[in-house]
């Protein structure tokens, strides 16, 4: 099947994506990422500390953790899809990052990425396939902060880069 | 609709998302991190065409009343997240996304990303519930808080319900600023793609 032989132009299959998010809207909410994250931080937080969790505020008060929040969901979704994906086009193999410095980037960036998303309540995908399009204020704020954000993460990227 | 039911769709869509964006190679960090550092826009443009057709139909189905759009108060807090969030994708070259959609293709570097994104998030629980800002749901009233730093919320509805022109309208403004600025984009590429030319024609001259 050529689908899984040629790579889909990105253009359409964000089109795609976006008519699929129109329903998503219209059903439960905008897609999003980020909010189902916290909440298997606070389920795998629970499963360690059990009710002592609930010593600490904010999963009593903003982010109580159930395992029934769909957007959790979303996102065992889309890790199943590219599996299956992966898969039947065979290019699932496991890669692993081989240089100290990859290692030390992508650790400081999960952990900058975790805050900034409880920080700012929201997400890239929130900003772009949300908000912006709901023409929310807060779309503009968070488009100003991630391409500020992303320019100065170039520049250490580059600086990283050529040692 | 059930929660269960609630699941089982956001599955559905999540697989649809996952399989076209491992088929497409999409990636959102690459859509900014490669239009400012290399000056090529494959995934910008995929992102301004899902931008443009959400604009219209959010703001198309939020005129009638329909929808579930997102309703938080925000503030100096949505700059700031999205500041370290713009920071921290670059570095791990990845987003929230594609850290699920390369972990499904065996990239253990992803996986590890993701997990630092859950202790990042867990660090923060712990920091919020030391300065308990930025404030709860709970205490979010949609009007401007300035010593918590919030502006409150506003959008296409609330724009429509204020001046009583339907949200559509806005949309289709903000449809055509994103339509001017995927026309440049492909302008700009069209210049490359003749400088790209040009530049080989001279070489094949000068091999002559």
């Amino acid at each position: 099947m050529d689908f899984f032989r040629k790579t889909l132009d990105p253009v359409f299959a964000l089109a795609a994506i976006a008519i699929l998010d129109i329903f998503l809207f219209l059903l439960l909410g905008a897609w999003t990422v980020g909010g189902g994250e916290t909440m298997m931080t606070g389920l795998m937080a629970q499963a360690v500390l059990g009710e002592d969790l609930m010593r600490i505020p904010f999963w009593n008060i903003v982010f109580p953790p159930h395992a029934d929040y769909w957007k959790i969901y979303i996102s065992f979704g889309m890790f199943f899809g590219a599996f299956v994906g992966a898969v039947l086009s065979k290019e699932f193999y496991w890669r692993l990052p081989r240089r100290a410095s990859e290692w030390l980037m992508i650790t400081l960036g999960g952990l900058l990425m975790g805050f900034g998303i409880r920080l700012a309540y929201i997400c890239n995908v929130s900003t772009f396939f949300g908000l912006i399009p709901e023409m929310n204020m807060g779309g503009y704020l968070a488009i100003s902060g991630i391409l500020a954000g992303a320019w100065v993460g170039s520049l250490i990227y580059k600086k990283i880069l050529e040692g | 609709m059930t929660p269960v039911v609630e699941c089982l769709v956001a599955f559905l869509f999540g697989s649809v998302v996952g399989l076209l964006m491992q088929r497409s190679r999409f990636c959102n960090t690459a859509a900014l991190r490669d239009a400012i550092m290399f000056k090529t826009y494959r995934n910008t443009k995929a992102m301004l065409m899902a931008m443009m057709i959400l604009t219209v139909g959010f703001t198309g189905f939020m005129s009638l009343g329909a929808g579930h759009p997102m309703r938080f108060d925000v503030g100096l807090n949505t700059f700031a997240g999205l500041f370290l969030f713009g920071i921290g994708m670059v570095l791990a070259g990845a987003c929230t996304v594609s850290t699920w959609v390369k972990t499904g293709e065996g990239n253990l570097g992803a996986l590890w990303a993701l997990l630092f994104t859950f202790v990042g998030m867990f660090l923060f629980s712990v920091v919020w519930s030391w300065n308990w800002w930025p404030p709860a749901p709970q205490s979010m009233t949609g009007e401007p808080n300035l010593p918590a730093l919030q502006l409150g919320f506003a959008n296409a509805q609330t724009l429509q319900e204020k001046l009583g022109v339907p949200a559509i309208v806005f949309g289709l403004v903000q449809f055509a600023v994103l339509l001017a600025i995927y026309r440049a984009i492909l302008r700009r590429e069209r210049a490359q793609h003749a400088k790209h030319e040009q530049h080989q024609m001279e070489a094949a001259g000068q091999e002559a």
